[in-house]
């Protein structure tokens, strides 16, 4: 989507060029809203619509899909949940992203290639692999079955995002902001809160919108190590792969509306952090 | 950055109130069956609210299934109460993880399972608690291109594929469809019904000359069948859009066919070849991991599953047949009676061969099934010469048989030791 914000028409560029422009951004919107309106239309849709052939392009706003869910027994608590440990996950990824990719960028330390390579490494192993062990450890250790333990999973997982693009960003404020700053009276400290951090909070909002969907869509983890705290994603997902038709789309529905608001509530400091980028 | 302060407040505010909740104390019914989300929902509501102390039960995929339970085993504590699934998946499992269920003073009528549930040891491992087959359902219209002379309830494989042959000429579309999506159960009709009906043998037979002549009738069938079938699992969803109109399935993926429209569909019986018609039940068990936090009332709750008025709610709930002898009531769902009818006059019918769940596997049980899938696919989808490929498959199926020691099971003649490939 970033050409979209940046390829900015010129006053001189000529009609066959703004057509494609226009072609391009129309295939870009189709691509991502196309799918999403599809499940939009089928999620109102009674099950003899979803089923039927050709299907409508309007939907019916039949909500007996969705009323479905509306009294499936532990929605609302999964729903809480998924909420409470992607926000969890926010929070840590970035206490613990942030600094180390303020380090890569800032400073020269022993074995800082290997680190780079390490924090990636840790998306190397798939889940399945990982979960029984950690299953077995949670339940030693009393984590098992708590939105805690879940959102230090999901942290795990989205570190190296949170590293990567704090790195990149940090990379991208000059050193030299920060020297004004010390000459100026301000601490290491200071210099960071009052020059650095400001700059960089956009890119922060963004790794942190990276994390809250690594952790909204991850399943495996999330079904094995809770069971009474379910996030919704498990929840759903585990009875979806099974479910008839018009409820996997009112399933999926349910599923991509609440990450669509939270991203949405964001956008505008996505939008200021392609701003730094493209700096 | 206020209206993302308030927006993350309003949001964990909201968190916390619905987290906190939660009540506990309930017995664990971790389970791989009924797992689509109306079946679940009428587990919980018609069949486990009747339960004194309460049930929570929670449907899953077979893989974080597993997993959580080989880790709750491993740490030696647990929350699984009850636990439910396929034959196969407690076939797998080493018999001492489960307790012990000979005391409860419940099993099914059938020796048969009963036998199965020992899984090979002195004791009761599992209880039965559920079961179910493949058949066959079509679409009515779909009826006026049966062959002169045909019976749909007694059709033999000629019959059946000269059926789909008269569909695909009069329509122009191919219309059987056949489960051989990656979810699909395409590998319990290879072993349940082809294999039976043609060779009458699973195991000794694979490569046999019988073998051969099933896989050129098979091939046949595929020329008239919906090419887009490796994408099927539940054919009732291609039943209900059109897709096919003649299908082969397990009950209970057809269950909601029969159920939403019940004037447009047919079961039938699964159709027999010169050995006989050939045919498989499905098996569904309840057992106790060791870790059980509360023996008891586990217990108590898998007594409660094979009361009569219990197993007949859990028939209404899931399309799954009850275990025990029950008086079927007269409002049973379309799909149930469809099915039942169907699995009666296949058992009744006079050249029946039923044919047992794979058993003795242990954890060779994917290995076997995925032999089969594999024949499938290199014989039919790749199109290589069938003599050569059952000779390679042969080798890998008989590695499987020696390494787990399983015995012949029917229709394969009875065997000391592990079952031969012939």
């Amino acid at each position: 989507m970033t050409p979209v914000t940046t390829a900015a028409p010129r006053a001189a560029t000529k009609a066959p060029a703004r057509r494609v422009y226009a072609a391009s951004v129309l295939l870009l919107s189709v691509w991502v809203l196309g799918p999403i309106y599809l499940l939009f239309v089928n999620t109102l849709s009674s099950p003899e619509a979803v089923n039927s052939f050709p299907k409508s392009f309007i939907p019916q706003f039949d909500l007996g899909s969705l009323a479905f869910f509306a009294k499936f027994d532990g929605m609302l608590a999964a729903l809480g949940n998924s909420v409470i440990v992607a926000a969890m996950t926010m929070v840590m990824s970035i206490a613990i992203g942030a600094p180390a990719g303020y380090a890569l960028s800032r400073f020269e330390f022993r074995g800082k290639e290997l680190f780079r390579l390490l924090i990636l490494l840790t998306r190397a192993f798939p889940l399945p692999l990982l979960a029984l062990p950690l299953a077995v450890l949670f339940i030693r250790t009393g984590l098992d079955d708590t939105t805690f333990g879940l959102a230090l999973v999901h942290t795990t997982l989205a570190i190296p995002f949170a590293v990567l693009i704090t790195f990149s960003l940090f990379s991208g404020i000059p050193i030299e902001l920060e020297e004004a700053a010390w000459t100026l009276g301000c601490t290491r400290l200071t210099a960071f809160t009052k020059v650095v951090l400001p700059l960089i909070l956009p890119g922060i909002t963004a790794s942190a919108i990276f994390a809250f969907v690594i952790s909204w869509n991850e399943v495996f983890a999330a079904a094995v190590l809770t069971i009474e705290n379910r996030t919704l994603t498990a929840f759903l997902l585990q009875k979806l792969g099974d479910a008839p038709i018009h409820l996997k789309f009112a399933g999926g529905f349910i599923l991509v509306t609440p990450a669509l608001i939270f991203i949405f509530a964001v956008r505008k400091y996505l939008f200021a952090m392609w701003g730094i980028a493209n700096r | 950055m206020t209206r993302f302060t308030k927006l993350a407040g309003a949001v964990s505010g909201l968190a916390i109130m619905l987290g906190a909740t939660w009540a506990q104390a309930e017995v664990l019914f971790w389970s791989t069956q009924a797992r689509p989300v109306e079946e679940a929902q009428a587990m919980r509501d018609n069949v486990l609210k009747g339960f004194e102390g309460g049930v929570d039960y929670q449907p899953n995929e077979d893989g974080p299934w597993l997993t959580r339970l080989q880790a709750e085993l491993e740490a030696g504590s647990g929350s699984i109460g009850v636990l439910g699934g396929l034959h196969g998946s407690f076939s797998a499992m080493n018999p001492d993880d489960l307790v012990d269920l000979d005391d409860l003073g419940v099993v099914s009528s059938s020796e048969t399972y009963n036998t199965l549930a020992k899984l090979g040891t002195d004791h009761l491992q599992y209880v039965p608690w559920m079961q179910a087959s493949y058949i066959m359902a079509a679409n009515k219209q779909a009826l006026q291109y049966l062959p002169a002379g045909a019976d749909i309830n007694a059709l033999s494989y000629d019959q059946l594929i000269e059926w789909t042959a008269n569909v695909e000429a009069a329509t122009g579309e191919k219309k059987f469809g056949f489960p051989a999506g990656e979810k699909g159960l395409k590998h319990r009709f290879f072993q349940g019904y082809l294999y039976p009906s043609y060779t009458n043998g699973v195991v000794r037979t694979f490569a046999s000359d019988e073998a051969v002549v099933a896989w050129e009738k098979f091939r046949e069938l595929w020329s008239h069948t919906n090419p887009a079938s490796t994408n099927f699992a539940n054919m009732q969803e291609q039943l209900l859009n059109g897709d096919a109109w003649i299908v082969f399935d397990h009950t209970s993926r057809l269950a909601q066919a029969f159920n939403e429209r019940p004037d447009d569909f047919v079961a039938f019986p699964a159709p027999a070849g010169p050995k006989g018609r050939g045919f498989m039940p499905v098996l569904v068990g309840m057992a106790i991991p060791r870790t059980a936090p509360d023996l008891d009332a586990a217990k108590a709750l898998v007594s409660y599953m094979l009361k009569p008025e219990t197993q007949i709610a859990t028939l209404k709930a899931t399309n799954f047949f009850p275990v025990v002898n029950v008086e079927l009531p007269a409002d049973v769902p379309p799909a149930v009676k469809a099915a039942g009818d169907a699995v009666a006059i296949m058992s009744a019918s006079p050249d029946a061969n039923p044919g047992l769940l794979p058993a003795g596997l242990g954890d060779k049980g994917g290995d076997f099934s995925r032999v089969y899938v594999d024949t499938f696919e290199r014989i039919i989808l790749a199109g290589q010469d069938i003599r050569s490929v059952l000779d390679d498959q042969k080798a890998v199926l008989a590695k499987i048989m020696q390494d787990s020691g399983a015995p012949c099971w029917a229709p394969d003649a009875p065997s000391e030791g592990a079952c031969p490939v012939e």
